[in-house]
Order: C-alpha cells, then sequence, then structure tokens
C-alpha cells in the first residue's frame, strides 16, 4: 500500500518535471523497478529453510482449496447452506433462556424487567431488519432460491422471540387489551333533561 | 390480614393527616361565645399567687368561657346548655371571687363549679325542685368552711315554693336549706359580712310586689328575722327592680317609681327606704337606669347609678352612711351627648367608677368627681356600646384601665387606655349563610380574553400584541417587586405563595342579627369588614351568590343586598316581595356561566317565573312533599313525591352543583370496569316514621321523579340526627339504629354507604350502552346499588364531600361530629362497600385497594380535620374547588367559624415545606461556579496532554 502511495507521489511530481521542462525522464528507482516486477524466485536455500514454529504457509493449502472449489461447486454450496440453517437456526437457541429470564424477573414494572423487555424486542426487529446481511456471505446465485427457505425460517424465530417479548409486555399489564385501558375515551352520558333543585 | 389492612392504612394516613407546622397556616377557628351577659361577665384574678385576671363571661348561648385580655384568645369554655335539663328563663348566671379557683354556673335546673384557671369541672348538680333564680357565692370564710373553694348560696325556685341552699364550694354538697312555702316568687340572693338575704316578692294584694327580705344566719341558715318593703306601687314585674347587691358592705335594692321620677334605695337588712328625686336635666325621657356597685365586702359602700336619655346619659354618684344606712348624692357625671357606658372596679377598698362615651374613656374614683384619667379612644366605632366591664391598675400615681365594651351588633371589644386592644367579633355565633367571595383582580383579564375568543384570528392577534404593550407599563413595578419576590419565595414556606391559587379566597358571612362578615382566609380568618344590612335579629338568610367582586344576599322576604366584596359598600338594594319565601333556588345556566335565583313558596311552587332553560325546578314544601316544576305551569307540579303515610321528610339533598366525575367506572383488580350510575339529576330524600321507628331514604331522579333506590332502616331513632348526602355515584347516610326484634341488628350509630353502578357485571354498560345522552322520561335504567353499613363511635350532625377541581383527588366524607365538637373527613376507600366481608382479601381486591370489611369504623385520629380545636356547634359545612387540583377548600359554620383547606389525596401538586427553594438555588450557584473554575484547567490539561504526545 505505501509503495503504491510513494509511487503515485513519484509519478505526479515526475509528471509536474515535465511540465516544467521537457527533459528525457530519468530512470525509475531501483525500488519501483522491483516492485513491478514479479516476485523473485526464492532461491533453493532459501525455500530450504523450514518455517519458523508456529507459522504455517498456506501456499499450497491454499492452492489445494482453489483446486477443490473450482472443482466441486455443488458442494460448497450444501457446506454454505449447512452454514445459513444454522444461522437461521440460531435464535431458537435464545428461546428457553429468554423465556426463563422473563419468567423469572416478574411482571412488575422495574428499570431492569423494562430493560429486558426492551432487548427482547430490540435484538428480533433488528435481526429481521438485517435478514439479507446476515445471509449474504451465503449468498450465491445458486444458492439464492434455496436461502429464501432458510430466510424464512430465520425470521419465524426471530417473531417466536418477538413473540415472547411480547407475551411478557402482556404479562405486564403495558398492553392496552382490557376495557379499563380504553376507559378515559368512553363518555360519560349526558341528560337530555335537566333538574335543579330549592332544597335549602 | 390484619397486618395488610394496617399496611393499607398506613399507607393512607399520611393523605389525610394535618400537621402540626400546618395548624393555623391552613386553618383559622374563631372560638365563639355568643353575647354575654352583662351580670355574669366580669375580670377575675382565678389565683392569689399571681395578679394576672381573665375575662370570664357567661353568653346568651349558656356558653361560659375565660378569654384571655391580652390578645382576646378563649382559655377555655364550656357549655352549660348541654346538661341543663329544663328550658332556662333567659341567661344563666355565672359568679366568681378573685383569689376562689372556682366559678359558680347555673341555668336552669343545672348548678356546676368550674376551675377558674383551666375549666374542668369541680361538681355538678341537677336539682329536681326546680329552677335556679339567683347564686352568689360567699365571699367571707367562717368556721364551717371546709376548703380554701367559697361556698354558694342558690335559690331554687319552683311553683311558690322558694329554697335557699348553701352549696359546699368543694363538692357541692347542701350545707343547710332554707325553705319557705309562702308563695312568694323567689327572687335573688344577697350577703353582708354577717347575714345570708333572701329576698322574695310578695305578691300584694291588688297588684305589684312587696319585696320581702329574710335574713338567715349563714353558718345555720336559721331565720333571724325578717322585712318586708312597701313597694307594691311601684313594683310591678320581677324586672322592676333595678338592682340587688350582693358581697358588698352594704347590699342594697334599688328601684324607681313607675314614671322614673324617683329613685327609691333600700339598704338590705334595714327597714328605711332612701327616696331620691332624679334631677332630669336632658330633657328627654330616662330609657334605662343601671345600678353600679362594687361587689366586695371591704369596698368602700359607694355606688353609681347611670341614667340614659335617648340621646345622651349621665351619673349619678352616692355614698351610704354604714352607721345610719343613710344614701347621699356625692357627685355627678355630668350629661353627655351620645351613648356611654359606665363600669366599676375595685382596688382594695377603693372604687373606681370608668365611664366610655364614644370619644373618650374617663376613670373617677367614687370618693371625689374629680378625673383621675382620661384617654381618646383611637378608633371610635359607629357600634354603640351596650355594657362593660373595666379593671383599673394603679401604680404609684398613674393609672390604668382595660375595658371590655359589648356593642350593639355582636363586637365585643378590648379598650385598653384608649387603645382598641383586640375585638372578638361575637355575633358571628349566628351565621345562617356563608359563601366564598370571588375577588375581581382576574375579571378584567377575562373579559379581555372573551374578546379575543370571539374575534378573528387576525384582530384576536392585533389585540393580544395591544394587550401586550399596554401590560408593559406595569414592567418597571414587576421589576421592582421582583427582588423581595424572589427573596421572600426563597425564604417563606409555601402558604403565602399559594395565595393566587383560590386558596385564599375571602370568606363571607351572613348573621342572624343582620350583619354581613367579610373573613380574610389568608390571615387567619380574620374580620376584613362587617356591615350592619338588616336592622332585624332574625334575619333568614336563604342564599348568597357570590360574582366576581360582590356578593349577593337573598333573604327570605324577597328582597337581595348586594355589597363590594373588598370594602363591604352596598353596591345595590332590592326591595322585598309581597310574599315571603319558603326557599331560594340558585339556578345555574345551561352553560354554567352565571348564577340566577328563583324564589319558591311555602307549598313548594315557583314564585318567579322560570324560564324554558331552567329545566325542571325540584322543590321540597313545607307539608313534607317534594315536587318537580316546569317552566310552563307554575300552578301544578310535573311530578309529585309523597312518601308512604306515617312518614315526614326530614331532610333532601342533591349531588352538590360542582360535582366533576373523574372516571366514569371503576377499574377492578382484573383490570375490567365496573360503570358507574352516573345521573346529574340525583336527589336523596330522608323521611322518617317516629311511631314506627324507621326511616326511610329514597333516591329520586329529579327529572321524572322516579324512585331509582329505596331504603327502610328499622329501630331508627328519629330525634336524634339523621345526616344524608350524595355525590357522584355514591350515597351516604348515618342514624342512630336500635335493636329490633325480628333481625340481627346493632344497636348504636350507624353509617351506611351506597354505591350505584351500571350494572352487576363488570364490562357492562348496562341497558343503554354506549349512548352518549339519555332522557330521564323515555328510558331511565335503574341502578346496581351495593350497600354496606357500619358502626361508628359518635352521631354525625351534618355530612358533606370535599369537591375538587377536576375531581381526580379521592373524596372525602365531611362529618361534623356534635359530642366531640370537631370535623371528621372519612377517605372513600375507607367506606368502599365492596370491601369483602369475613375474608381476606384477594389479590385483585389487594390491587383494587380494597381491605377486609370490619363493621366498627373508628375515627382515626389523622381523619379530623379540626385535630386538637374544639369547634361546637357546627350547622353547615361548606366546600369549595381550588386552582390546585389536590386542595379543596372546608368551612364549617353555626356557632364556631372553623376554616381549613382539606388535600384528601396530599398535596401532590404543591411543593411541599421540606422543598428548598434558597438550596436549589445555592447548588446551581456552586454547580456553575464549579464549572467555570474547572473548566479552564480542564482545557489547560488537554493541550498539555496534546503536547505531549
Amino acid at each position: 500500500m505505501r509503495h503504491s502511495a510513494n509511487f503515485l507521489r513519484y509519478t505526479t511530481l515526475h509528471l509536474h518535471t515535465m511540465s516544467q521542462a521537457p527533459l528525457p525522464p530519468p530512470p525509475p528507482p531501483q525500488w519501483v523497478v522491483a516492485l513491478n516486477a514479479p516476485m523473485p524466485r526464492p532461491s533453493k536455500a532459501a525455500s530450504s529453510i523450514s518455517d519458523p514454529p508456529g507459522f504455517s504457509s498456506n501456499r499450497g493449502k491454499q492452492r489445494q482449496q482453489q483446486q477443490s472449489t473450482t472443482k466441486k461447486p455443488e458442494e460448497t454450496d450444501t457446506l454454505k447452506m449447512k452454514k445459513a440453517w444454522e444461522v437461521a437456526m440460531a435464535p431458537s437457541k435464545q428461546i428457553p433462556m429468554n423465556a426463563i429470564m422473563m419468567y423469572m424477573s416478574g411482571n412488575s414494572l422495574q428499570i431492569f424487567s423494562i430493560m429486558m423487555v426492551l432487548m427482547l424486542f430490540k435484538g428480533p426487529i433488528q435481526g429481521i431488519i438485517n435478514t439479507n446481511a446476515a445471509f449474504a456471505k451465503y449468498e450465491t446465485p445458486s444458492t439464492h432460491s434455496r436461502l429464501l427457505g432458510v430466510k424464512i425460517v430465520y425470521m419465524l424465530m426471530q417473531l417466536v422471540l418477538l413473540a415472547l417479548g411480547i407475551w411478557k409486555v402482556n404479562a405486564m399489564g403495558l398492553l392496552p387489551t382490557t376495557r379499563s385501558d380504553w376507559l378515559a375515551w368512553e363518555s360519560e352520558r349526558l341528560p337530555l333533561e335537566r333538574a335543579q333543585f330549592a332544597f335549602r | 390480614m390484619r397486618l395488610k389492612a394496617l399496611l393499607f392504612a398506613a399507607c393512607l394516613s399520611p393523605a389525610v393527616a394535618i400537621y402540626s407546622d400546618e395548624v393555623n397556616h391552613v386553618d383559622f377557628h374563631h372560638a365563639l361565645l355568643g353575647t354575654p351577659s352583662p351580670d355574669s361577665t366580669f375580670f377575675l384574678k382565678p389565683s392569689t399567687a399571681s395578679n394576672a385576671s381573665l375575662l370570664y363571661t357567661l353568653s346568651d348561648k349558656l356558653l361560659v368561657g375565660a378569654v384571655n385580655p391580652r390578645d382576646g384568645a378563649l382559655v377555655w369554655r364550656q357549655n352549660l346548655s348541654r346538661s341543663a335539663d329544663s328550658p332556662t328563663r333567659g341567661a344563666g348566671l355565672l359568679r366568681g371571687l378573685d383569689g376562689n379557683d372556682a366559678l359558680v354556673g347555673a341555668a336552669g335546673n343545672y348548678i356546676s363549679s368550674w376551675s377558674a384557671q383551666d375549666g374542668k369541672l369541680g361538681w355538678e348538680k341537677r336539682l329536681t325542685e326546680g329552677v335556679v333564680a339567683d347564686i352568689e357565692l360567699l365571699e367571707l370564710e367562717d368556721a364551717t368552711a371546709t376548703s380554701g373553694i367559697r361556698d354558694a348560696i342558690a335559690v331554687v325556685g319552683s311553683d311558690g315554693v322558694g329554697i335557699v341552699r348553701r352549696l359546699d364550694g368543694a363538692t357541692g354538697k347542701t350545707i343547710w336549706e332554707h325553705k319557705d312555702t309562702s308563695g312568694d316568687v323567689p327572687f335573688q340572693v344577697s350577703s353582708s359580712s354577717t347575714e345570708v338575704f333572701y329576698i322574695s316578692l310578695q305578691s300584694a294584694m291588688l297588684k305589684g310586689y312587696k319585696i320581702k327580705v329574710t335574713a338567715l344566719d349563714p353558718v345555720t341558715g336559721q331565720q333571724t328575722r325578717q322585712q318586708v318593703l312597701n313597694s307594691d306601687t311601684d313594683v310591678t314585674t320581677p324586672e322592676s327592680v333595678l338592682y340587688v347587691g350582693a358581697n358588698s358592705a352594704s347590699p342594697l335594692i334599688a328601684w324607681t317609681d313607675k314614671s322614673q321620677k324617683v329613685l327609691k334605695i333600700n339598704v338590705i337588712g334595714t327597714k328605711e327606704i332612701t327616696s331620691i328625686a332624679i334631677d332630669n336635666t336632658s330633657g328627654s325621657d330616662i330609657r334605662q337606669i343601671t345600678v353600679h356597685a362594687p361587689n366586695k365586702l371591704n369596698s368602700l359602700p359607694h355606688f353609681l347609678v347611670h341614667f340614659v336619655t335617648e340621646t345622651g346619659s349621665w351619673a349619678e354618684v352616692y355614698h351610704v352612711d354604714l352607721r345610719s344606712s343613710k344614701v347621699t348624692n356625692a357627685y355627678r357625671l355630668p350629661y353627655l351627648q351620645g351613648q356611654s357606658v359606665v363600669a366599676t372596679s375595685v382596688i382594695g377598698a377603693n372604687v373606681y367608677f370608668t365611664r366610655i362615651t364614644e370619644a373618650e374613656a374617663i376613670v373617677v374614683s367614687s370618693a371625689s368627681h374629680g378625673v383621675l384619667a382620661r384617654w381618646d379612644l383611637q378608633t371610635p366605632s359607629s357600634e354603640v356600646a351596650l355594657h362593660s366591664v373595666s379593671e383599673v391598675v394603679t401604680k404609684g400615681k398613674s393609672l390604668a384601665v382595660r375595658s371590655a365594651l359589648f356593642r350593639e351588633h355582636g363586637d365585643w371589644q378590648l379598650v385598653r387606655n384608649g387603645q382598641v386592644e383586640w375585638t372578638r367579633y361575637e355575633g358571628l355565633v349566628d351565621a345562617v349563610a356563608a359563601t366564598w367571595a370571588e375577588t375581581d383582580i382576574q375579571e378584567d383579564l377575562v373579559h379581555e380574553l372573551e374578546v379575543e375568543g370571539h374575534e378573528t384570528l387576525y384582530g384576536a392577534y392585533l389585540h393580544r400584541v395591544k394587550r401586550h404593550v399596554r401590560d408593559l407599563q406595569h414592567l418597571p413595578d414587576w421589576l421592582k417587586d421582583l427582588p423581595t419576590r424572589i427573596l421572600s419565595s426563597a425564604l417563606t414556606d409555601e402558604v403565602s405563595n399559594l395565595d393566587s391559587f383560590g386558596v385564599a379566597k375571602p370568606v363571607v358571612i351572613a348573621t342572624k342579627n343582620g350583619r354581613v362578615h367579610a373573613l380574610d382566609t389568608g390571615k387567619h380568618g380574620a374580620v376584613s369588614w362587617s356591615v350592619q344590612v338588616a336592622e332585624t335579629t332574625q334575619w333568614d338568610v336563604k342564599a348568597i351568590l357570590s360574582s366576581p367582586g360582590a356578593v349577593t344576599i337573598y333573604p327570605s322576604d324577597g328582597s337581595s343586598v348586594t355589597l363590594d366584596i373588598l370594602t363591604g359598600e352596598i353596591v345595590l338594594r332590592t326591595e322585598p316581595s309581597d310574599t315571603p319565601l319558603h326557599t331560594i333556588a340558585v339556578l345555574s345556566t345551561q352553560d354554567s356561566t352565571s348564577l340566577v335565583t328563583a324564589g319558591v313558596g311555602a307549598d313548594g311552587a315557583p314564585v318567579t317565573a322560570l324560564t324554558k332553560e331552567d329545566g325542571i325546578l325540584v322543590t321540597t314544601s313545607a307539608d313534607g312533599r317534594v315536587r318537580g316544576w316546569i317552566a310552563e305551569d307554575s300552578k301544578s307540579p310535573v311530578w309529585e313525591f309523597v312518601p308512604p303515610s306515617g312518614q315526614k321528610v326530614v331532610k333532601a339533598t342533591a349531588r352538590p352543583a360542582h360535582d366533576p366525575v373523574a372516571s366514569i367506572g371503576k377499574v377492578l383488580g382484573n383490570r375490567s370496569v365496573l360503570y358507574k350510575y352516573l345521573n346529574s339529576n340525583l336527589a336523596l330524600i330522608t323521611a322518617v316514621d317516629a311511631k314506627a321507628k324507621t326511616a326511610s331514604f329514597y333516591l329520586l331522579d329529579g327529572v321524572s321523579g322516579m324512585v331509582l333506590h329505596a331504603t327502610t332502616q328499622t329501630g331508627v331513632d328519629s330525634t336524634q340526627p339523621i345526616a344524608s348526602v350524595v355525590s357522584e355515584n355514591w350515597l351516604a347516610y348515618s342514624f342512630w339504629g336500635d335493636v329490633t326484634a325480628d333481625e340481627s341488628s346493632a344497636k348504636g350509630y350507624q353509617l351506611v354507604v351506597s354505591e350505584l353502578y351500571e350494572s352487576p357485571l363488570p364490562n357492562d354498560r348496562g341497558a343503554l350502552d354506549s349512548a352518549s345522552n339519555y332522557s330521564s322520561i323515555e328510558s331511565l335504567p335503574l341502578p346496581h346499588v351495593i350497600s354496606q353499613a357500619f358502626m361508628i363511635p359518635e352521631p354525625i350532625s351534618h355530612m358533606a364531600v370535599t369537591q375538587t377541581r377536576q375531581g381526580i383527588t379521592t373524596r372525602q366524607l365531611l362529618c361534623t361530629l356534635p359530642s366531640s365538637n370537631s370535623i371528621v373527613g372519612i377517605p372513600r376507600p375507607v367506606l368502599d362497600p365492596r370491601r369483602p366481608v369475613d375474608r381476606d382479601p384477594t389479590a385483585a381486591e389487594v390491587e383494587e385497594g380494597l381491605f377486609r370489611y370490619a363493621p366498627f369504623l373508628e375515627f382515626d385520629g389523622k381523619w379530623y380535620l379540626s385535630h386538637a380545636r374544639d369547634v361546637a356547634g357546627i350547622r353547615e359545612v361548606l366546600s369549595s374547588p381550588t386552582l390546585l387540583e389536590s386542595t379543596s377548600l372546608v368551612l364549617a359554620y353555626g356557632s364556631d367559624i372553623y376554616g381549613t383547606r382539606a388535600t384528601p389525596s396530599q398535596a401532590f401538586d404543591v411543593l411541599g415545606k421540606s422543598f428548598s427553594k434558597l438550596q436549589l438555588v445555592l447548588t446551581v450557584v456552586a454547580l456553575g461556579a464549579g464549572v467555570t473554575v474547572l473548566a479552564p484547567m480542564t482545557r489547560r490539561k488537554q493541550v498539555n496532554a496534546l503536547w505531549k504526545a
């Protein structure tokens, strides 16, 4: 990266001087030549040097992988699908934990229970919004159609979590589901006739 | 469960408790006595140890009271009429002696002795033989005396038998008794240092009375001698005798001839009658003659006779020669125009007379006519002084006097050396009607806002801009006041700052003697003005309406008087109508912006024409019927409610005019709703049957006259107070219930609360369901009623409900307790009829605030609005909303005047006293200072850190 930056700087400088005076271009410096030239093959002696402990050269493996991917795209797709299914099912693992937490935290309106309920709402909603992003890694033209089902299951799982949150909010009495919640919108019946009293 | 109930009570109680630092800030109390009777009012030193004296009186309401002469505060007060059985003849009697810690009072057949210092009862006696005619204390202690308290001599009279009794001062036991069965009218008792004189009036042959004096031995009660004075030509009634002296060196009897030309004086114990010609130089007839004599054994035998004519008065001073019992004229206090009063005071043997005229006060000695001291009255009163008592104090040569003057329309004043020290408005004791007045400070603004409301948008905007520009002229004043305002708001407590929220409204009270008083509730109920509006003793005020800046008073004669609220000036007076009115209805117009009145005759028919907008007028008639009237027909009622035969309507109440309902339903524990039965036309009629001992309560609809709910209580004592009230969707009543044979009933005072609901089922709005309006004539569903009864420890004589601006605050049931002289505000949640009976509440019920029902409802000490005060004789309690939703004004009147503020759900919209504005300001200032100091330091540090990096 730094090399290319330097090079750029150099070239602009070079162009600059060129615009000033039509001098013949000086030969590029050694390091530019080295940079642009392909890597020299390591010497025999160098190749014989064993890797330092803890460093594994993946040059060979890469090559192998490249060979396998290029060789079996169906296999990668299955692998991707497997991974995608794992991602889709991940929220379901949270359900029992969340359910227990919600059950244990009680129905009183306290800062902790409210915060937990908020988290419970935030997670699934964000998950649903970011569905495509979550599966972007596994998105290939070939897996595209197959991923649709996975996405639906993923969203369903998030909805189950959301339902858990709604259940909790309802248990806390925050949902306007009862008659008393709408009492303020009901008005007193007005009398059509009026009586005045003279009892004193 | 009991624990839960206790916890609930603990949560509830601060809501209604009055804190000790609120006393005298939120409330005021006029502890009144009534008109002090002239011969039972005196200054007295209750203890020999101290020179301090108190002012004692017995009023026409038979209240014995001790008043501190320094500030006019009531030291103690006792009611004799409570204990006296038989109707009393005129005023009662009160006697006391200096240094004797016992006052003896008598009313009817009841004699009692009270400790002069603290008003505690020494002894009491109810006589079976008759009525006490006179009572005196024996000043001289004799060998038979067992304690330091002086004995009393009482004269008891009944049907021609007169009994003279000596009662032991400490116990009230009879020491001896003298019976006079001659058929004379027992009149008075008097005593000298050696004898007790029983004075009776013997009927003469033709007409008139002869005065008979019987001398009795004070130790044994044996009759020593008897004299009959020939007074039958002059004395025609007992009232003709002007004076009978008591406890004096030379007790005397004084009377005049019929033409009031000759004054006749007899020194008691002698036979001679001294006749003195009255030298009337004033030219007009004598209206009143009063004799003022010292009432101490060791004082000089001098006395003063005060002559009052229509236009002026004068006085003659006489000396009695103790040896020869001759009466000689010493000197004369000159005739002066205008009314004056004279009072006697004694220091040692010297006798002083204090004469107070309209302009000055003078003190003379009985020995010579030289004026010892003279003061000009600083604030002359327009009211005529009726009588006075004085106390003279000498210090070397100088002399000071304080006189308690009772003026004609109920003002009791203490004048000290010409200065008015205090005034007690005893006329307020007969308050007949009261209301809160509205000052017109905001009236202009209201008018301007109204104008803006009716204009176009642009016009209104221009108007407002102009108004604000005009308001700028107040800016300099406002800026000038700003520092003091900030200072005062930071330093003083909240009380003075709440006045703009309508908690310090003036109170206007009309009294029976035709007087109107205005009380400033912001200044502990001080009387700001009092105006005599009508010259009467039976002013029957039916209604007082208040409009901004004025009050209009409607007495029963159909006239009206409008007074300015700030000055008490009479602005407008209308003439009385031909027919006296039974009731005056206060009608509010449809949009309830203004109030009008309509007179109602004795038969319940409206005298003044109704308009169609007034709707149906519901009245009670003198014969105990409830009738509804419409505008079209003022001859016959639209409907009539007649109670079943034998029952008599004793009381009718309706929902208060201002009774807003915040929520139309009651939310239950499971969050369902029980809908309230709300009907603005409810009337609660109480009818009693004295023979069958029942009380029936009928809940009527005022438009149709339909009985919505009726209940009958058996075993009711109709002579005991029955109070009732109806508000919102509930009603309450109390009565004395006795055990009736046929059912399990309770004996004692009971309080019954009933709540009305649309339907017994939750979430059900009844037959009309969600209809937005209803007609009482076409289809009016009946309410579902839930009732509960509580046993209460005391009778309730009057009930009212606290009113707040929007009805959000919990209501309190204001009950007047006549037997403990207090006013209690019972929180409504305690009186919930849905409290679970015989079981603990379920979780849902606990959530709703219900706790287990207990049949006995003890009045919690924290519910007492009157806390430690003795608020006596309350006839009516009024409540009024303020601009603060939490606060309701309460005014009680009848005998005492008591005003307070009730906060049934605590003062949730007011910063409490514990909130320190000063602390808040100081905290902000300190934080600001900290920021200004620390900000440069932090900045320097950050820059340094940047350089180091």
